[in-house]
């Protein structure tokens, strides 16, 4: 046997079973969901090999049939999951860059270990996090303990099942998603170009708007898609903390595939997500290829 | 000024972080039977309670959850989370092999394609596979569970073994087979022990995250299939329960040990 063809017949041993897993089973299941996405719903759940655009038409605004309706409701749920989404990502922006700022200024040793202690709470349980955040915001909660301890409020505020208990759940959960990439950019600032901007007369927040920001947008943009990619289609946060009152697409898919039955209309909507989702990693390579040629 | 104002708030943002976790510590220890959220002593009761034994507390024991559940789905979580994560790190192991170590013309492509799982929204994964096992005629059991979190957790290993092959020096392998070694010496005696802590690392990296994972085992775990997580889930839906502070007291002292573990190793690698 040739050195070649030995080399060849390693690499196929090696990437055969993986990607035949693969194929069949991650690429499979989301070609059938979009097919679905297409198909009629059958009466009783399942669904008839019938082709129907109607399933996007619900959402989008075009089916006029006895069962089929168009309802400005799930357009108005996808836009308020884009727009909380949205907000987590910039709350934890917030959050995170002074806080990527301070550790990147510490020794190396130091360093190290406040990294890992910004990465630690990752591995713990997502439904551990939540309730931890349960317990905190629940009318009889610590923080409604402390309003009514230090007389801000006589009466418990009701935080959960609101925009803000969820936007607070989804970016105490992500942090990491957003901290790494930003941290990661931050450090790489050079300080020479700082200190060369204020030596030059520029107050430090002109510093921070002409040099610091343009050198970190890398990594504003890179922890911003990787936290609203899993914020958008997320639907444990919203369920834990928003209840009934903060539905999201997430549960509105969930609702199709356990309780509704529809899962030609729940194809459709995952197809949406799936949409927002490749639409914003376009965008990213597009930035990023630009970023390399500049 | 700017400086301590900044140091300030580096401190909150670690309490914003670790404040909520100690305080599901704190209140597993709560004796208060009455008010959970109010502080009334110390006692272990909610811990000898999620493990059947018998407790001060007598008008609580209406409201426990089956020890027998609770233990059924953790054994359902191990199971799970042993298979998905040995399957996982093998395939992963492979892939990473050959993206690394073949010229071949596709390479690149299987590296982008490898992130993809690892970006899907994963109720849409969810879903996706719910539709497909139902379709083919699968049966939902522990089997597509398994399955089912294999195709993003290979992802995972995938890029941690592939890290520790790109800082792993090729010429060693390359004097091993200039010493005379055959290529499945060189394997076994210098790749294999060189990439170990990338493997180990993919190994338990995809074990937490099996552990961890709710939505997509949610969609395809069927009835009679509860693991830990959708088991806690269901708990925390019924009601705020004290000795659900008890059982993720538990499981987060878990996973500090295994994270511990993981970490304790890839520190001695960077050595």
């Amino acid at each position: 046997m040739t050195l070649a063809r030995r080399k060849l017949l390693q690499l196929v041993g090696l990437l055969g079973a993986p990607t035949v897993f693969l194929l069949f089973f991650f690429l499979c299941p989301l070609l059938i969901m979009l097919v679905y996405s297409f198909l009629t719903p059958g009466l009783y759940g399942g669904v008839e090999w019938q082709f129907s655009h109607l399933n996007y038409g619900r959402i989008l605004g075009w089916a006029n049939t006895r069962y089929e309706k168009f309802d400005p409701v799930f357009l108005s749920i996808f836009l308020r999951s884009l727009r909380l989404a949205a907000l987590t990502v910039v709350t934890s922006l917030l959050v995170s860059y002074p806080a990527a700022f301070w550790i990147s200024r510490m020794s190396p040793g130091r360093r190290d270990f406040a990294i890992f202690l910004v990465t630690l709470p990752f591995f713990v349980s997502l439904i551990v996090r939540l309730f931890a955040w349960v317990l905190i915001l629940r009318p009889t909660g610590v923080l409604n303990q402390g309003l009514m301890g230090i007389g801000l409020t006589s009466e418990p505020i009701e935080f959960l099942y609101s925009d803000f208990a969820v936007i607070l759940g989804m970016t105490y959960v992500f942090i990491p998603f957003m901290f790494l990439p930003l941290y990661a950019s931050i450090e790489k600032l050079d300080v020479a170009q700082l200190e060369a901007s204020s030596d030059l007369g520029a107050t430090r927040f002109q510093t921070f708007r002409k040099v610091v920001l343009p050198a970190t947008m890398p990594g504003i943009i890179g922890g911003g898609i990787i936290t609203f990619i899993p914020a958008l289609g997320n639907f444990i946060v919203p369920s834990v903390l928003g209840g009934a009152k903060v539905l999201m697409i997430g549960n509105l898919i969930e609702q199709q595939f356990l309780s509704a039955r529809n899962w030609p209309f729940g194809s459709a909507l995952a197809m949406l997500v799936m949409t927002a989702v490749l639409v914003l990693l376009v965008v990213q390579l597009r930035l990023a290829r630009r970023e390399e040629a500049s | 000024m700017l400086r301590r104002l900044l140091s300030l708030y580096g401190l909150l943002f670690f309490v914003f972080i670790y404040a909520p976790i100690l305080l599901v510590v704190i209140y597993s220890f709560n004796a208060n039977t009455l008010n959970m959220m109010i502080w009334d002593g110390f006692t272990l009761d909610w811990y000898r309670q999620i493990f059947g034994m018998e407790t001060s507390i007598t008008q609580s024991a209406t409201y426990v959850d089956s020890t027998d559940q609770l233990y059924a789905a953790v054994r359902t979580s191990l199971i799970v989370a042993f298979s998905t994560s040995a399957f996982s790190t093998v395939f992963g192991t492979a892939l990473a092999l050959a993206v690394a170590r073949y010229r071949f013309r596709l390479a690149g492509f299987y590296r982008t394609m490898m992130m993809v799982p690892m970006i899907m929204p994963d109720i849409v994964l969810g879903i996706a596979l719910l539709i497909f096992f139902i379709t083919i005629g699968m049966n939902l059991s522990l089997l597509t569970i398994i399955i089912g979190q294999s195709t993003f957790l290979i992802s995972y290993v995938f890029v941690t073994v592939s890290a520790r092959l790109a800082e792993f020096d090729t010429s060693v392998e390359e004097a091993s087979a200039d010493l005379g070694a055959t290529p499945a010496q060189t394997f076994r005696k210098v790749t294999l022990p060189g990439i170990a802590p990338g493997i180990l690392g993919g190994w338990l990296l995809s074990f937490i995250i099996s552990m961890d994972d709710l939505v997509i085992t949610y969609f395809i775990a069927g009835t009679g299939n509860t693991t830990l997580p959708i088991h806690i889930w269901g708990m925390l839906r019924r009601g705020i329960k004290p000795e659900i502070n008890a059982i993720a007291t538990l499981m987060l002292l878990f996973t500090l040990v295994i994270a511990a573990i993981g970490l304790y190793f890839r520190s001695r690698r960077q050595k």
